[in-house]
């Protein structure tokens, strides 16, 4: 099976060499899947030419969940664009809170205490653990395996509980503000997280027994849809995705940001650029994420209570105390409230690392207290582009296999 | 950082501008040049591009040369044979008159959806694509949503009787000026008679 990309877009039978069988050359059927099917993760309808089992051409119709996040956002202050930027990714959404926050914050010059810092860092990588359990139970109940899906959501509804207990919602936690967060953890939290790591690795091998070591996983995922490094890259692949096909890349190690500089985590790299690899890469990652929350919770106890946001009341909002006895502090209130801040004119991006690879926001100011234009490099979007490729000459059961392993999530793709 | 520092003084050579803002570079490069400038940087190692950014300018206060602008955010990917982690913004200013730009799509398979997706948000047309249709809005929308004239979708609300506000034309009423976030532009209210009657020259101009 040749897979020259330039023939991407074209679909006949003679362009593709069937070398492992000719003699099942038959005429080309065009299937339709989706938008709405338990295995596309969201609504995503794929179009796939067909010849026998064996798929020619892959079109994916993306768009049944775009909301225009990006114009609405052009038309709220800063910090009310924060209710946006988790709905896009609603499994790892502290991830596009925290590159939102990241962004704004070079352009407005805000300084981010040490310990909310740390806090941000600790939330963020509980928030890519439960990511990545949802990416394996559902990627493994693609592949027909229906135990591993109770086990993934069993160690996540604990991430949830946590994540609800610290922001009051379990997807959409709209925890962090501009400067900081908005308000300091719950007593005895870390004491929960201490609970949630210390038992997190013998879990995370118990998934990893119940597929790693299958022959049936095995045989079924080496060696199919392979993606070799340098078309990884050309296609602009990021996250555990490239990482599989052999690139060292990950943004926390490349660009770091929120002080991950300051933490020892290896980056895994796999070589097999496979669905096997993309699944596994996914495991190995979560225990570096459980090294990173241990080293986040020491801090946070040597740290000990210090403030949560940047004290310029320009950005912040005045604590609630001040409000009764200083003047000055109700006038800056009010005008963040009714207005927000104004950053100066100028453009910034800050990339991050997701959990499905690059994430950054590129916004640019007018010197308006609304930004005047925001992109998202949402990076399943970006991955999507690598379907067609990843399934070409691939049987038409491995299809949602492949799906699966590329991690796309449908609110991250549309926006 | 040496790949960055070569193509810096290859633009200061060729007198492009250069902004630097929050350790981000940009460089502006004219729009003839640009496919062949990005075609040698392949050649030289960058070879991730990162994103597309599409930029309405129509509105902005600091003046620009042209009302659009694409920006390519090309990166020598580290970890990656002689990657060295340069990040830099290509910026192709577009002229309304011919919103038209070389597509990268022969170079990078990656930019695919990235300039589907500018298509679709700014109608800025990529030559060359081979497969440039809109990706993320509707088939029966027209106009380009995020271009700044582009009004946020309001849906009309329907009462009994077959009355109905337009919301534009309801903010018009109330302020006399273009409706913005709520409307209000200070001044007191004109009343609902008054609303009533914009509404119904909008209604009868067959807006």
């Amino acid at each position: 099976m040749v897979r020259d990309p330039q023939k991407l877009h074209s679909a006949s039978v003679e362009a593709y060499d069937i070398a492992d069988a000719p003699e099942l050359k038959s005429e080309v059927m065009t299937l339709n899947v989706g938008p709405q099917h338990p295995s596309t993760h969201g609504v995503l309808r794929v179009v796939v030419d067909l010849s026998g089992e064996q798929i020619l051409r892959l079109t994916p119709h993306v768009g049944y969940l775009h909301t225009g996040f990006e114009k609405n956002m052009e038309n709220r202050t800063y910090t009310q664009c924060i209710t946006y930027t988790p709905r896009m990714d609603y499994l790892h959404s502290f991830s596009h809170d925290l590159a939102y926050a990241l962004s704004v914050e070079k352009l407005v010059g805000a300084q981010v205490p040490p310990r909310a810092q740390a806090i941000r860092v600790m939330l963020n990588e509980l928030s890519r653990i439960a990511s990545h359990l949802v990416f394996l139970g559902t990627g493994l109940l693609d592949f027909g395996a229906l135990t591993p899906f109770f086990y993934a959501f069993r160690e996540r509804e604990a991430v949830l509980d946590l994540f609800e207990w610290v922001s009051g919602q379990r997807f959409h936690h709209n925890y962090i503000r501009i400067g900081g967060l908005k308000e300091d953890l719950p007593p005895e939290f870390l004491g929960e997280v201490k609970k949630f790591i210390v038992q997190m690795p013998a879990r995370i091998d118990e998934y990893e027994a119940l597929f790693k070591e299958s022959p049936i996983f095995y045989e079924r995922a080496r060696g199919v849809s392979v993606i070799p490094a340098e078309d990884a890259i050309n296609l602009s692949l990021t996250g555990g995705s490239l990482r599989a096909s052999g690139v060292n890349y990950d943004v926390r190690k490349a660009y770091p940001y929120a002080g991950y500089e300051t933490y020892q985590f290896e980056v895994p790299v796999l070589h097999g650029g496979d669905i096997y690899d993309r699944m596994v890469i996914r495991i190995l990652e979560m225990r570096e994420s459980v090294k990173i929350i241990q080293q986040a919770v020491e801090r946070l106890e040597a740290l000990g209570p210090g403030p949560i946001r940047d004290p310029s009341p320009q950005i912040s909002l005045p604590p609630r105390h001040l409000l009764e006895t200083s003047m000055e502090a109700v006038i800056y209130h009010f005008k963040l409230v009714t207005e927000g801040f104004h950053p100066a004119l100028g453009e910034v991006y800050v990339p991050t690392e997701s959990a499905r690879g690059e994430l950054g926001y590129y916004i640019v100011s007018d010197g308006g207290s609304m930004p005047y234009r925001v992109k998202v490099r949402s990076p399943s979007f970006v991955n999507l582009q690598s379907l067609p490729y990843a399934c070409k000459g691939v049987q038409v059961a491995d299809m949602v296999a492949v799906i699966a392993s590329l991690d796309p999530v449908m609110g991250d793709v549309d926006r | 950082m040496q790949k960055l520092t070569q193509l810096l003084d290859q633009a200061r050579a060729k007198g492009w501008e250069i902004e630097e803002a929050h350790g981000n570079t940009w460089m502006v490069v004219p729009r003839t040049e640009f496919k062949a400038l990005l075609a040698g940087l392949k050649e030289q190692g960058w070879n991730y591009l990162a994103d597309i950014v599409g930029i309405d300018y129509l509105e902005y206060p600091h003046p620009k040369p042209e009302r659009f602008c694409v920006v390519y955010e090309l990166v020598s990917l580290p970890g990656y044979k002689e990657g060295d982690g340069s990040r830099v913004f290509i910026r192709v200013y577009v002229p309304e008159s011919n919103p038209s730009l070389p597509s990268l799509t022969d170079l990078w398979m990656g930019a695919d959806y990235l300039e589907r997706e500018i298509f679709d948000m700014f109608g800025i047309r990529f030559e060359g694509h081979p497969d440039l249709r809109k990706i993320l809005t509707p088939e029966d929308l027209e106009g380009y949503p995020l271009r700044k004239d582009f009004p946020l979708g309001e849906t009309p609300t329907l009462f009994k009787e077959g009355r109905f506000i337009d919301p534009d034309a309801f903010r018009a009423g109330l302020s006399g000026n273009k409706g913005g976030m709520t409307g209000w532009r200070g001044g007191s209210r004109k009343g609902y008679q008054d609303v009533a009657a914009e509404v119904q020259k909008v209604v009868k101009g067959g807006n």
